[in-house]
């Protein structure tokens, strides 16, 4: 009892009389972006003694933790401020499970559609209404090892790979860290996960100007052509033996880090896994840059982690100013988020010189003007249908056992049957 | 003594009311839900517009619940007689041993069975794995062609089934040699005494006196191996998950993946119509080989 009214007097104190609001909190990053996420909800706590405090928890990523968010919002056990996919937002929406982040709501924040690039601010809408706020941008770089490309003779002065203008000039680059006998293989490819290759694969048609989805239809016009022409691409660099065959998200990874590939595609959420093995010294000298380009034009495919209010929770007007708070606070700091790999939404935070000398995301942040995110509709979207049916011919033709032409023709077929 | 027989019919309902309640409320309730979801165009969670038997119609041209129907048929195939087999065999052989070399063997046997699914498929993929498995530097050095086990379609089920094998035969193992033991020695002296072979002593005692056990596993795995779901989606995360779906998989990625609760309510209700006839008909073929003899 005694406790208790000493722990009343001091909030009371402290707090001036004014209720120390909880927020609850759900995440899915439990990866190196995890613990960088962690200590930045202890900071928030510190900032905000006595009148706001962090209550998180963090989930399994992919269907488990959004089945949650479903069920948790069907029975109002909700939490109070959730991480979401931006590519997530439209099934969200089609199964009412977001909450409207208002006009005023963003003026309460501080934060409004000039904060943000027009790619991102576009992935948190629908019909003109906003239903997350952008964290962060977290598009797929390539990564490569300075060392083994030095060796080829591949690399720039400016400490960059060669060819990173041209389908001829990457393919020469292959090519020469081939010959030159210091990797197994010139890049490490998720050949095994078909999830996975959907990033760079769509990467691949963006830079033809191809679209996924156009007025509802899948692939339509000769957007089938450019799909065939970006796995073209990709099973002539298997056919050469240019990437890992049959590789898996780990395996990808390792075969990076422990030397045996030259370059890898991969998110940046790997940058702290290469910042932490550099710092043991278990690393050799690497960077990370934007995409090289093999078609016409620049185009990586991105997603964006964004701040939510699940629906179904009645939460006080007190409450939903602190989960502002929250989330303008995570917004305006997002530059220790950027130590993540992440590059951060906030323009302000971009345009900060810590963030201009920050490497790798320097090197690589040019590509905010040259993303390109998943078609709006409820069947994409991180861990969704579209996932399961591009997978599933995206694995034998990476490895060689189906005809570009062929995977593209049942593709078409199993994504307007959905 | 006069019996109130009133007042026992009430204890009796009363005894017997809160089992009736739970099983109401958690097996009866359900099932009746999920036929009525069948019929409408319901998401995840909560109920849709009543659609009629539309989600049953478009079962027949529905490419992934073809691919699910037959894959989860072809896995029963190569899972339920082939496991029951293997399951006897090794039975056969540990009943030869005794002491504590036969609780050794069959602990041995018996240990992948308690291991969770996850750790299972954690052990069969870092043996399998493409790039780093221990199984691939063995073909290696033995001069072969790696095999990208999980990956193609040729080798997915039947890999699964090899390892749903070796992970659940423990368990019918124990079935088998409870029932091997139930047979009595008499009858194996009088044979010995006739100079019987060994084959035929298997042929025309052992598996005879056997049949109810074996009955009972083939029944048991047919049930169990209709509802496969959990090494198929774990060993196909990656991989290409559309064409290694069996039932139950199907169900999961309409619900779950889909958000399309009504549909997947479809697939369930065929699932378990499926697994009442075949295992009514399977319990009719027993009951007439056993006539039989």
């Amino acid at each position: 009892m005694n406790k208790f009214l000493a722990i009343a007097t001091a909030s009371v104190v402290a707090s001036a009389a004014q209720a120390q609001e909880t927020v609850v909190w759900w995440d899915f990053l439990a990866g190196g972006d995890g613990v960088r996420m962690k200590q930045m909800i202890e900071d928030f706590n510190a900032a905000h003694e006595g009148e706001i405090v962090i209550d998180a928890t963090t989930l399994e990523w992919g269907v488990p933790y959004y089945t949650k968010v479903q069920t948790s919002v069907a029975v109002g056990e909700a939490p109070d401020i959730m991480t979401y996919h931006s590519s997530r937002i439209p099934l969200a929406i089609d199964q009412g499970l977001l909450q409207e982040l208002t006009p005023a709501d963003f003026e309460t924040m501080g934060l409004g559609e000039d904060d943000f690039a027009p790619s991102i601010w576009d992935a948190v809408s629908a019909d003109g209404a906003q239903y997350g706020m952008p964290l962060d941008t977290h598009p797929i770089v390539l990564y490569y090892n300075k060392d083994a490309l030095e060796e080829a003779g591949r690399l720039t002065e400016d400490g960059l790979p060669m060819g990173l203008d041209s389908r001829e000039g990457f393919t020469q680059t292959l090519q020469a860290l081939q010959d030159s006998g210091s990797v197994n293989f010139p890049l490490a490819s998720v050949t095994a996960d078909g999830n996975f290759m959907f990033r760079t694969i769509y990467s691949l048609m963006g830079q033809q100007g191809g679209e996924l989805m156009t007025d509802g239809e899948f692939l339509a016009g000769d957007n089938p052509q450019k799909l065939e022409n970006a796995l073209t691409v990709l099973q002539e660099w298997t056919n050469a033996g240019f990437q890992s065959t049959y590789t898996d998200y780990p395996a990808t990874v390792a075969l990076f880090t422990n030397g045996e590939a030259g370059m890898m595609i991969n998110g940046v959420w790997e940058v702290p896994t290469m910042i932490d093995l550099e710092a043991e010294g278990n690393l050799f000298n690497w960077g990370a840059v934007e995409l090289p380009v093999i078609f016409d034009q620049p185009a990586t495919y991105s997603d964006s982690h964004v701040f939510a209010i699940p629906a179904g929770n009645d939460m006080s007007e007190e409450k939903r100013a602190a989960v502002l708070e929250v989330m303008s606070w995570f917004s305006n700091n997002s530059l220790f988020w950027a130590t993540a790999g992440h590059i951060p939404a906030n323009n302000s935070v971009q345009g900060t010189d810590e963030y201009q000398a920050m490497e790798p995301n320097a090197t690589y942040s040019s590509l905010t003007e040259n993303m390109i995110y998943d078609p709006k509709t409820p069947l994409a979207g991180v861990a969704g249908p579209i996932f399961d049916v591009m997978s599933t011919y995206f694995v034998p033709t990476l490895n060689g056992e189906m005809d570009p032409s062929e995977a593209v023709e049942e593709i078409t077929y199993e994504l307007n049957d959905m | 003594m006069l019996r109130n027989t009133k007042k026992e019919w009430l204890i009796a309902y009363i005894l017997v009311a809160p089992f009736v309640a739970i099983y109401g409320l958690i097996f009866v309730y359900p099932t009746v839900d999920m036929f009525i979801l069948s019929f409408q165009d319901a998401p995840l969670i909560g109920t849709g517009d009543f659609v009629g038997t539309e989600n049953y119609e478009r079962l027949p041209r529905d490419r992934r619940f073809n691919t699910a129907f037959w894959n989860t048929a072809y896995f029963v195939a190569l899972t339920v007689i082939p496991g029951t087999l293997v399951a006897l065999a090794i039975s056969l052989g540990v009943t030869r041993l005794s002491g504590r070399l036969q609780s050794l063997v069959l602990a041995l046997f018996f240990l992948p069975y308690i291991l969770p699914v996850s750790v299972v498929f954690r052990i069969w993929d870092w043996t399998m794995n493409f790039q780093f498995g221990i199984a691939m530097h063995l073909l290696d050095a033995l001069g072969l062609e790696r095999v990208p086990v999980f990956q193609t379609s040729t080798f997915f089920m039947p890999a699964v089934a090899f390892v749903t094998i070796w992970w659940t035969c423990g368990f019918s193992v124990l079935l088998f040699l409870a029932g091997l033991r139930a047979i009595p020695q008499e009858i194996y002296e009088a044979a010995s005494l006739d100079n019987t072979s060994r084959w035929r002593t298997f042929r025309h005692l052992t598996w005879p006196l056997l049949w109810p056990i074996t009955a009972l596993v083939l029944t048991i795995q047919l049930i169990l191996q209709l509802k496969i779901f959990d090494q198929v989606y774990l060993f196909s995360q990656g991989g290409r998950p559309n064409d290694n779906l069996v039932m139950v998989y199907y169900i999961f990625q309409r619900a779950f993946v889909n958000n399309q609760g009504g549909r997947a309510a479809a697939i369930a209700v065929v699932l378990f119509i499926m697994v009442i006839i075949i295992a009514a008909l399977n319990f009719q073929l027993m009951r007439l080989s056993e006539r039989n003899k």
